[in-house]
Formats: C-alpha cells, sequence, structure tokens
C-alpha cells in the first residue's frame, strides 16, 4: 500500500460516495495492492483473483456512503468486501485445491510471521494478544482460516483431525477472543 | 451454549470465512433480515479485518483498474443491465423485520435467498398495466397480483410462487410517507383477521417467506392488501391505516405447460 493514512482514505471513500471518479482511482491505487494479496492468498489463481477484484471494487465505488469511520477504518472495511467475495469464490470452487499450493499454508500457520516487524494498531494488538491466550493448535486454525479462507471440512483436511473438532475449536476459539476482547 | 452465542459465533465463522456455502447462504440472508446479526457480522469484520496486515501486498495485473473503470461506465444510468448480477440483486432485497427468533428464521430466510437468486425483475411488467390485465412472461404456476387503485397511481405488484410459498413485493412509484411503513395483509374467509405478510421495504423489491404459514389454497384464493401503518408496522397486529390497494392473485400464465 502506498503512503496514505487512515484519515486521506477515509476522505477518499466520502469523496467516492459523491461519485469522484478521481479520488476512486486514488483510492484504487492505495489499497489494490493490499487487497489483491488478501484474495489471491484465498483463491490462489490470478483469474479468479482478478474477477473479485473487480467485483470488490465494485462493491466499494457502490457502498462507499455506507461506509462509517465510527465502525470501521478504512482499510478493515475494504478488505472485509473483498475477503467476502474472495470466500464466496473459493466455496463455489471446490477444484481450488488446497494442496495446491500447501508452503502457503505453511506460512500461513504460523503467527510471529506475517505480523513481524510490522507497524501495529492499537486494535490489532489487542487481537494479537487475545488470540496468543488461545491453545497453540487453536490459534493456528483461526490463523489458517483467516489467511486462507478454508472452511472448516478444509481445515479438518488439512490439520487431520474430525469436522467435529474443528467445529469445537473454533467456536472456542471465537468465544473466547471476544470474551478477551471485551474485557 | 446459549442461542446468543450461537449467533455470535455463525457471525464470527461467516466473517473468518469456515462455513460451507451452504451455511454461507444462510448467514447472508440473516445479514440481510435481521439487522442486530448484521451489527455482529460487522464487528467481527472489524475485529478479524485487523490480520489483514500479515498479508504481502501484492501488487495486481496493471490492466485490472481498466476492466473495472470499464465495469463501472457500464454501471452507469442507462448501462446497468449487464452488470446486475446475483450479488446485487440480493442488495435490493429489503429487511424483513416481521421475523420471529432468527434461527428459527434461518431455514426460511434460504428459501427466499434461494427464490431471489433465480427470480429476475423483469418476471413482472416493467411498466404498469390496468389491475385486471395478466402480466406477461413469469413462469409457470407464478400468480401475480397487481395491488393499485387505477392505472395513473403508484402499485405494488406482488408476485407469489404457490409451490415454494414464497412472495415478492415490486414497489412501483409508491413513496413512503416519513414516519410510516406500507405492511402487506393477507384477507382469507379461513381468517376472522387480515394476516400481516410483514412490511414492505424501501427498496424496489421486497421478498419474503411469511406465506410458509398458509395452505397453497389459502394463498391462491386470498385477498392482498397494503395498509400505510406507524413506522415499524401495525402496533395491534391488524390494519390499524386505511387499506390503500387490495387485490386478487391472477395466475400468470397457464400453470400446465408441454
Amino acid at each position: 500500500m502506498s503512503m496514505r493514512t487512515a484519515a486521506e482514505l477515509v476522505g477518499l471513500l466520502r469523496a467516492v460516495a459523491g461519485g469522484d471518479q478521481a479520488a476512486f482511482e486514488a483510492l484504487y491505487a492505495a489499497t489494490c495492492a493490499k487487497l489483491y494479496g488478501v484474495v489471491l492468498r484465498i483463491l490462489r489463481r490470478a483469474d479468479l483473483a482478478d474477477e473479485v477484484m473487480q467485483e470488490a471494487y465494485l462493491k466499494i465505488w457502490n457502498s462507499a456512503g455506507q461506509f462509517d469511520p465510527a465502525v470501521a477504518s478504512p482499510i478493515t472495511w475494504m478488505v472485509a468486501i473483498a475477503r467476502n467475495r474472495a470466500i464466496d469464490v473459493a466455496r463455489r470452487k471446490r477444484d481450488v485445491s488446497v494442496e495446491e499450493a500447501p508452503e502457503v499454508l505453511e506460512r500461513a500457520a504460523d503467527i510471529a510471521d506475517p505480523l513481524a516487524g510490522r507497524e501495529r494498531s492499537e486494535e490489532l494488538r489487542r487481537l494479537l494478544d487475545c488470540l496468543g491466550r488461545l491453545e497453540p493448535d487453536q490459534r493456528r486454525l483461526m490463523l489458517l482460516a483467516y489467511y486462507n479462507g478454508l472452511s472448516r471440512e478444509e481445515l479438518a483436511t488439512r490439520t487431520g483431525r474430525p469436522v467435529n473438532t474443528i467445529k469445537t475449536w473454533l467456536r472456542r476459539s471465537i468465544l473466547a477472543v471476544r470474551e478477551c476482547l471485551g474485557s | 451454549m446459549t442461542s446468543d452465542d450461537d449467533r455470535d459465533v455463525l457471525a464470527a465463522e461467516y466473517v473468518l470465512g469456515t462455513l460451507d456455502a451452504a451455511e454461507r447462504a444462510q448467514a447472508e440472508a440473516l445479514v440481510r433480515a435481521d439487522a442486530s446479526f448484521a451489527t455482529l457480522v460487522r464487528g467481527w469484520e472489524h475485529r478479524l479485518n485487523e490480520l489483514h496486515a500479515g498479508v504481502e501486498p501484492v501488487e495486481p495485473p496493471p490492466q485490472l483498474f481498466e476492466r473495472i473503470r470499464q465495469r463501472l461506465a457500464g454501471a452507469q444510468p442507462g448501462g446497468a443491465a449487464q452488470v446486475i448480477e446475483l450479488g446485487e440483486m440480493r442488495r435490493r432485497v429489503a429487511r424483513w423485520r416481521n421475523f420471529g427468533t432468527a434461527m428459527a428464521a434461518l431455514a426460511a430466510v434460504l428459501v427466499a435467498l434461494l427464490v431471489t437468486s433465480v427470480m429476475r425483475p423483469d418476471l413482472v411488467p416493467s411498466r404498469l398495466r390496468p389491475a385486471a390485465e395478466v402480466a406477461q412472461a413469469p413462469a409457470a404456476g407464478r400468480l401475480v397480483a397487481v395491488l393499485q387503485q387505477d392505472a395513473a397511481s403508484p402499485a405494488f405488484i406482488l408476485t407469489v410462487d404457490v409451490d415454494k410459498r414464497t412472495m415478492t413485493v415490486r414497489r412501483v412509484a409508491a413513496q413512503q410517507p416519513t414516519g410510516k411503513s406500507y405492511e402487506l395483509w393477507l384477507v382469507s374467509k379461513q381468517f376472522p383477521k387480515p394476516r400481516s405478510l410483514g412490511l414492505v421495504g424501501q427498496q424496489e423489491f421486497t421478498t419474503g417467506t411469511a406465506l410458509a404459514a398458509y395452505q397453497p389454497e389459502t394463498i391462491s384464493d386470498a385477498t392482498y392488501a397494503v395498509s400505510l401503518e406507524p413506522e415499524g408496522g401495525s402496533p395491534t397486529g391488524e390494519p390499524t391505516g386505511a387499506v390503500l390497494w387490495g387485490g386478487k392473485l391472477i395466475q400468470a400464465v397457464p400453470a400446465a405447460r408441454p
């Protein structure tokens, strides 16, 4: 992502909501590499990722007026849109095999690595703190799910554990994270 | 294990991406149907997507923005048709406020979503026709009621799939006065009083599954009416405002087709 502050992105989104195409292009330039990284990691196919990016930015254009800086930061809001689309596509395309890129999965499972040395928002710091309190296997599961967009079944295949175990772990982790963030 | 926890876990798993396709469709339907569930989802989106910091940026192909720009140009007024896709259609589906508990509504909402997905906006005539005229184009077995006083007045076009017991209300030029809601009613000799089928949303299309509670014969024979109620719907469960429009369903096309 190029050097744009959250406040600048908020301003761009506001202009986009008013139909400003130049602002949209600037917003795209500032965020496309991040969003592409997110969806490519989930889909692992450039053609699918391209399509999802197009849909995501069309949605961003159409719903910029709904962005509320009190609820989300511009980048988490945009990532949510792109990621959501990518997971929809991943669920429909069963032929995007997990086995195609096992090394990506291994990297995703490591919490320290992807976030090492990066500037952390207060929210991220708190989330990582809460994830850090989970059992290591359960923390890895959450991160594997988030970064690679895997379903419970895929997580089960990937980790060699029963789907019911995956389901229980996810539930436990989610409730633990919620309680931790709430306190 | 409480129901509140179930909802929150569903919201979190939806955001996390661990739901299968059917569960995702259910969660998406809930997001549209249930504002409190949508708030849970937004909360988890905000919390979990902080993790994007761990994703290495990747420059997309340079021609990608041009493709987006072109689709955007095609999406401007006048060129909207080709970019209206399933997602856009779903977004048009207004919130339905008369659901019972969210979990109980899940299955019903999914049916509505699937029906909406296959339903095209051109299933009902784009221009208003006199109330007695048969609508064109809908699929076999679909019934249509045009709830309108005269050809010049605003109207609601109710399309019902009797077999699936689902309905879509299309709002045509009916502006809603501030602080009021349009409510749809089923009037049948089977019941002593009109039964509410929920509110008509602000968007052009509202879909609903309230008909699931009625027998197909009741649905076919009933009269449908729209009344103007206090915001959020009738406080008494019966029409309190004037019934503005009413009509009966007519067969859109013969049900039996070769």
